[in-house]
């Protein structure tokens, strides 16, 4: 419970001291509630004792809840405000958060997951933190109070009222012990159903032509009824401790009353306080049951304070203060070694050099470790050993925006915003003038689709989405890529997924942005890098030959072989009739 | 009370949200929304019993309350039956336990039902797939459907399990109150409730801008949860174009817009729902009740024990308003979650003959086909006749949105023609069953599919009944018993793992070809693009697709133009028409739009990439030397 609260303001960031203040109000609040139903024992006393007094405790009632209203207006103005601020700060921190982890610890997660945590888990803090929290104090404080006061009425009853509370904690435990091993049980059985339906959903046109679908889809069917089973045994085994707890409850008040009612009948109690104690049992019995509820609203709130903590608790790859400049647009690996977590080396001992303004292309199988040169230098990750530089500067010396200068990238998948098509492009240069932006365009090959466009250069590339071609969105990140106007342009085999007449006009974009650059290209098609100034051939992680096309078709080595195999396949026939 | 709804997965954050915030639709009780009601008639019998439970749960708790009266009657008494206090401490208890066993059964009942539900309706969802148009499955996508298979129907359940037994107890337990103060006591019945009218002012002005006020913020948070995903996506893109703000921009709009609506909406709706909630809470009655009854009291019009009754009581009754306001939550997004629902079953499922008629060889021919996809203004085929005889190799060709994916597709009947009809074999596929369609024709169009079982039993998905010497033949032909043997640890029996990741993309597309190897259709259709999705493997799988397209009719979606220069042949597809139809070297000669391709395509195929300077490697030669 401590731990919980703990959290819970820890998660509140720099609003913790607005969290503190909440809580303590709703503290007093419920503190002054439960006088108020204390004040019902000398109130009935004075009521049945026809004493004058009863109006005294009246005026004492109306004082303490106008105090309540008060506290409660005031925390709820609190809250509210902290709820919002929270959620903000959060959603800002993970924002920053997600920019400067490392890539490579980021892709690890899908957007579904990432999304879930920066807008669903954020409102479950906030949300359980500004509204439970209160709630819950209120249940335990409010009640407490009372019985306290009850001591000063009848010692035994309130005894009566006590044996509540203890024999509650450890059933309260047992509900949350018990509620996150269903909970751990029915998030596998759903986690086991979401794998099924989505090999069912791409297995459809396979599946249909065996008839393995719908009732007859054994595997998927029995992956629901594995989730119903579990969903099943949560109902029966899982519940008992919140439904004994009910019970305790419930047959607390009864016990309560039977005390009141036995003690009066031996004249130890007089009537009015035994009345007095039956009600208020009662009042407080309902909030009392709600507890159990509640907890499994701490779960949510705990796993969601984890699940963002998780990605807050990233450490960054670490940058540079600053005030280092590359010097020149070279790029250069020394002995680099590099693998993803958990899997073998994916380059081993990779050096070489890449000079200002030459075209150096990568070659290899996938898996060679091609991709991850390209991912390295952009900091995707940080090599595991080894340095690797850019204009003679290690790029781990430099901020990520100074590093990011040095670079455009080209990739296979073009990612443009849901914005329009001039903001896409001002991404790479916000300052430029509309002027800038079509002579980029121009240069890309991409002014003359633009223009004919219904709203031009300010439609929405979102409201068009599927009218835009895959060469065509291409473009368009060429024309970024031309108005950024970065030293050294990273080509990830930016054609192999066109249509030929996309394909010509995309090179000619190309044309455009390398000019005058230093290139370095992960090439496919080995055709299109014959003229590079030189090769490098990538085979699992290590450089196996390195020269021009010229040269290593003279070596006779791996390079001629994928030469020749790309040069026959090159005539090759679907079938030939 | 009710036992814990743990077992709902979905975060009850509203409840929390509404205690800060406000309660929910106070002004629309979505109660009355029918398709949800329509949605849960398959435990229609679950529910009635819960709720029905409930309301006897309910009443016994009023019931346990009422018992006060008797009780205080006796004990205020100058001489108290002692015999009959025990009595009623005793139907106390029984009161209790009723009320306590009921809510139980009632929470299970519910629960149960809630289970069930979900899993007929999966089942139900599951089918329906099995039968609406392939295309329309391909396009929504597995994400997607999962989502709704798998989410939507979960997100039913806090309203099924949860609310229907809680509504049934909100409306019941006070109205039986309601009736028992009147019958007890009128004047403290009107008493009880004299708050009401104020209370139902301030929701007035609580609500009054509620509406407006709520739709802008789901707007908010609609547009947030947008631009997230596009924040999220687009990283690798974001960084690169970092500038330490800029590109940071848009996330921070959309967040501050969300703050900003968030704040303008509690600024206006906090009074009002405050003011709510505190009337509506216990105290405030509890203090009428006294300011007036104890007058009443004392100039013996009341006596104690029926005071003391509506103090318990009269809070009670007025206190079960508010839940009422905010079960609605539950409601609401479950709604949302009905409509995702319903939209799915409201695809239509394809006409299906109980026993069609089987192809009689393996042509296949469009007569003047015409096709739209939803939604859109233009057709994506208009008049489209093909015809392409048994054991020929047709060629799609055509820029991208020409149509020959569409034309592609509508042979496995993907989706269905708006006018004109697709032959398989000289019959209509509509008049063909799944099997007997799908038996006809296979395709390698998709990214590669592999279910997460063994490699044989992958490829046995062709023919199930295949003997494992079959299976091998199979790999053999498809170019991948050599890696399945020599690479992987369990041979035939290794299981693929998650979506087949332990294997390369050119291994899992020679899984697949190998399946269609073993399926053995008379008629293959190949998307050119996707089949070579590992240009690394090209070779191979050139090698494979040769022997799956070995004697058969062959339809491709060709985008290298090399590649289909033999075909018999080549059918050239702009917006939707057949432009241009026949051979290679016919086509180039009548120098239409084939020609322009082709020579487009020599263009592309000499492209090479240029440096900005020859003389480089000397100076890194020189470097290194020195």
């Amino acid at each position: 419970m401590i731990t919980t609260f703990r959290q819970l303001i820890d998660a509140c960031g720099s609003k913790a001291d607005l969290m503190r203040r909440s809580l303590v109000l709703s503290f007093l609040s419920a503190i002054t509630q439960g006088l108020a139903y204390a004040l019902l024992f000398p109130l009935f006393r004075a009521l049945v004792d026809d004493a004058d007094d009863v109006w005294r405790y009246f005026a004492a009632l109306v004082g303490l809840i106008v105090i309540d209203a008060a506290l409660r207006f005031a925390e709820t103005r609190l809250v509210t405000r902290m709820y919002i601020e929270v959620a903000f700060e959060t959603r800002s921190d993970l924002g920053q958060q997600l920019k400067r982890m490392p890539l490579e610890t980021l892709a690890k997660r899908t957007t579904g997951d990432l999304n879930h945590v920066l807008v669903g888990n954020v409102n479950d803090v906030v949300a359980i933190a500004g509204g439970m929290f209160s709630v819950l104090i209120n249940i335990i404080v409010a009640p407490s109070v009372t019985v306290a006061a009850t001591f000063f009425v009848d010692w035994r009853l309130a005894l009566a009222m006590l044996v509540l509370f203890p024999l509650a904690l450890p059933l309260y435990r047992l509900i949350r012990r018990q509620g996150a091993r269903d909970t751990r049980l029915t998030t596998e059985a759903h986690a086991d159903t979401a794998s099924h339906l989505v090999e069912y959903v791409q297995g459809l046109p396979v599946l249909r032509a065996t008839r393995q679908v719908g009732r007859r889809a054994e595997r998927l069917q029995s992956s629901l009824r594995r989730l119903r089973d579990a969903q099943r045994e949560g109902v029966e085994i899982g519940t008992i401790p919140s439904v004994l707890m009910a019970a305790l409850v419930q047959l607390g008040i009864v016990v309560i009353a039977a005390v009141a009612v036995g003690l009066t009948l031996n004249d130890r109690l007089d009537a009015a306080a035994a009345v007095a104690v039956i009600v208020i049992a009662i009042r407080f019995s309902e909030p009392l049951a709600m507890f159990a509820n509640m907890s499994v609203m701490f779960d949510f709130m705990q796993a969601a304070v984890e699940r963002i903590s998780e990605i807050l608790s990233v450490p960054p790859l670490p940058t540079g203060v600053g005030g280092h400049e590359p010097a020149g647009a070279q790029v250069e690996f020394r002995d680099v070694t590099f693998a993803y977590d958990g899997s073998d080396d994916v380059l081993n001992d990779v050096s070489f050099q890449v000079p200002e303004r030459s075209l150096t292309a990568f070659v290899g199988t996938s898996g060679s470790g091609k991709t991850t040169v390209a991912r390295l230098l952009t900091r995707f990750a940080d090599p595991r050993n080894g340095v690797i530089t850019v204009g003679g500067v290690d790029v781990r010396d430099l901020t990520q925006e100074r590093l990011m200068n040095e670079f455009s990238v080209v990739f296979q998948d073009v990612y443009l915003f849901d914005d329009t098509i001039a903001e896409n492009l001002r991404l790479a240069k916000p300052a430029a003038s509309d002027a800038e932006l079509v002579a980029a365009a121009r240069a890309a090959n991409c002014h003359d689709f633009i223009s004919a466009l219904p709203q031009g250069y300010e439609t929405t590339v979102g409201e068009i989405g599927g009218a835009l071609s895959g060469g065509e969105r291409q473009r368009i990140s060429i024309a970024r890529a031309v108005l950024k106007d970065a030293p050294v342009v990273i080509l990830d085999e930016p054609t192999s997924a066109l249509d030929t007449e996309s394909e010509a006009a995309v090179q000619r974009a190309i044309d455009a942005l390398v000019a005058d650059k230093t290139v370095i290209v992960i090439a496919h098609r080995l055709s299109t890098i014959v003229a590079a100034d030189q090769i490098i051939v990538l085979e699992a992680g290590r450089i196996i030959e390195c020269g021009d096309h010229d040269r290593l078709l003279g070596e006779d080595g791996r390079y001629t072989q994928m030469w020749r195999a790309q040069q026959s396949t090159r005539h090759w026939q679907i079938v030939s009739a | 009370m009710s036992p814990s709804s743990r077992s709902s997965q979905s975060p009850p954050a509203e409840i929390g949200v509404d205690a800060v915030s406000a309660p929910d639709a106070g002004a629309d009780p979505g109660t009355d929304d029918p398709a949800l009601w329509s949605v849960i008639a398959p435990v229609r019998r679950e529910i009635r019993m819960a709720m029905a439970l409930a309301v006897v749960g309910g009443i016994a708790w009023i019931a346990s309350i009422l018992l006060i009266l008797p009780i205080a009657r006796e004990l205020t008494d100058d001489s108290p039956d002692t015999g009959r206090l025990w009595w009623l401490v005793a139907a106390g208890l029984a009161a209790v336990l009723l009320a306590f066993l009921s809510r139980s059964f009632s929470f299970r009942a519910s629960h149960l039902g809630a289970f069930r539900l979900e899993q007929l309706l999966r089942t139900e969802l599951t089918d329906h797939l099995a039968e609406v148009p392939l295309g329309y499955v391909v396009t929504e996508g597995s994400g997607t459907l999962k989502k709704i298979v798998l989410d939507d129907v979960r997100s039913l359940h806090a309203f099924v399990a949860d609310s229907t037994p809680l509504f049934a107890r909100a409306i019941a337990a006070p109205l039986l109150g309601l009736v028992a103060m009147f019958v007890l006591d009128w004047r403290l019945a009107l008493l009880s409730l004299a708050i009401v009218p104020l209370g139902i002012v301030a929701m007035f002005f609580a609500f009054r801008d509620y509406e407006d006020g709520r739709r802008e913020v789901d707007a908010a948070n609609e547009r947030m949860n947008t631009i997230v995903n596009e924040y999220v996506q687009g990283m690798h893109v974001v960084r690169l174009f970092d500038d330490g703000s800029e590109s940071y921009r848009r996330y921070r709009t959309a967040l501050d817009e969300t703050t900003r609506t968030l704040k303008e909406w509690n600024e206006k709706s906090q009074g009002g729902v405050y003011v709510a909630r505190t009337l509506f809470s216990a105290l405030p009655t509890v203090l009428i009740l006294l300011a007036v009854g104890i007058p009443m009291y004392r100039s013996g019009r009341v006596d104690f024990p029926m005071l003391a009754t509506f103090l318990a009581l009269g809070p009670t009754v007025i206190e079960s308003v508010l839940p009422l306001v905010w079960l609605q939550q539950p409601i609401v997004r479950a709604s949302a979650s009905v409509k995702r629902i319903e939209r799915l079953r409201a695809v239509d499922r394809q006409s299906r003959p109980e026993s069609g008629r089987a192809p009689l060889d393996g042509s296949v021919e469009f007569r003047d086909v015409s096709f739209r996809y939803d939604g859109r203004a233009d057709d994506a085929l208009s008049g489209v006749s093909i015809t392409m005889e048994e054991g020929t190799v047709t060629a799609l060709v055509g820029r991208s949105g020409a149509g020959k994916s569409t034309v592609a597709q509508l042979i496995p009947r993907f989706w269905d023609t708006d006018a004109g009809a697709v032959l398989v074999g000289g019959v209509d596929v509509r008049e063909m069953t799944p099997e007997q369609l799908m038996g006809s024709v296979s395709f390698v169009f998709q990214s590669p599919f592999l279910l997460d079982d063994t490699i044989a039993g992958n490829i046995r998905l062709g023919d199930p009944d295949a003997t494992d010497d079959e299976v091998e033949a199979a790999a053999r032909a498809a170019q991948a018993h050599e890696f399945i043997v020599a690479d992987l640890p369990d041979g035939y029996d290794a299981i693929v793992g998650e979506r087949g990741s332990s294997l390369s993309g050119g291994q899992r597309q020679r899984i697949t070809i190998a399946r269609a190897i073993l399926q053995d259709n008379p008629i293959i259709v190949l998307d050119e693009a996707t089949a070579f999705a590992d240009p690394d493997n090209e070779f191979k799988i050139h090698e494979a697709l040769a022997e799956l397209a070995r004697g058969k009719t062959l339809i491709v979606v060709a985008h290298r133009l090399s590649t289909i220069t033999d075909a018999h042949q080549i059918v050239v597809l702009d917006e939707g028409r057949v432009v241009e139809c026949g051979r290679h070297a016919d086509l180039v000669a009548q120098e239409g739009r084939y020609a322009r391709m082709w020579s487009q395509f020599h263009d592309a195929q000499e492209w090479r990439l240029r440096s900005a300077r020859g003389d480089v490697l000397d100076e890194v030669a020189a470097e290194a030397s020195t």
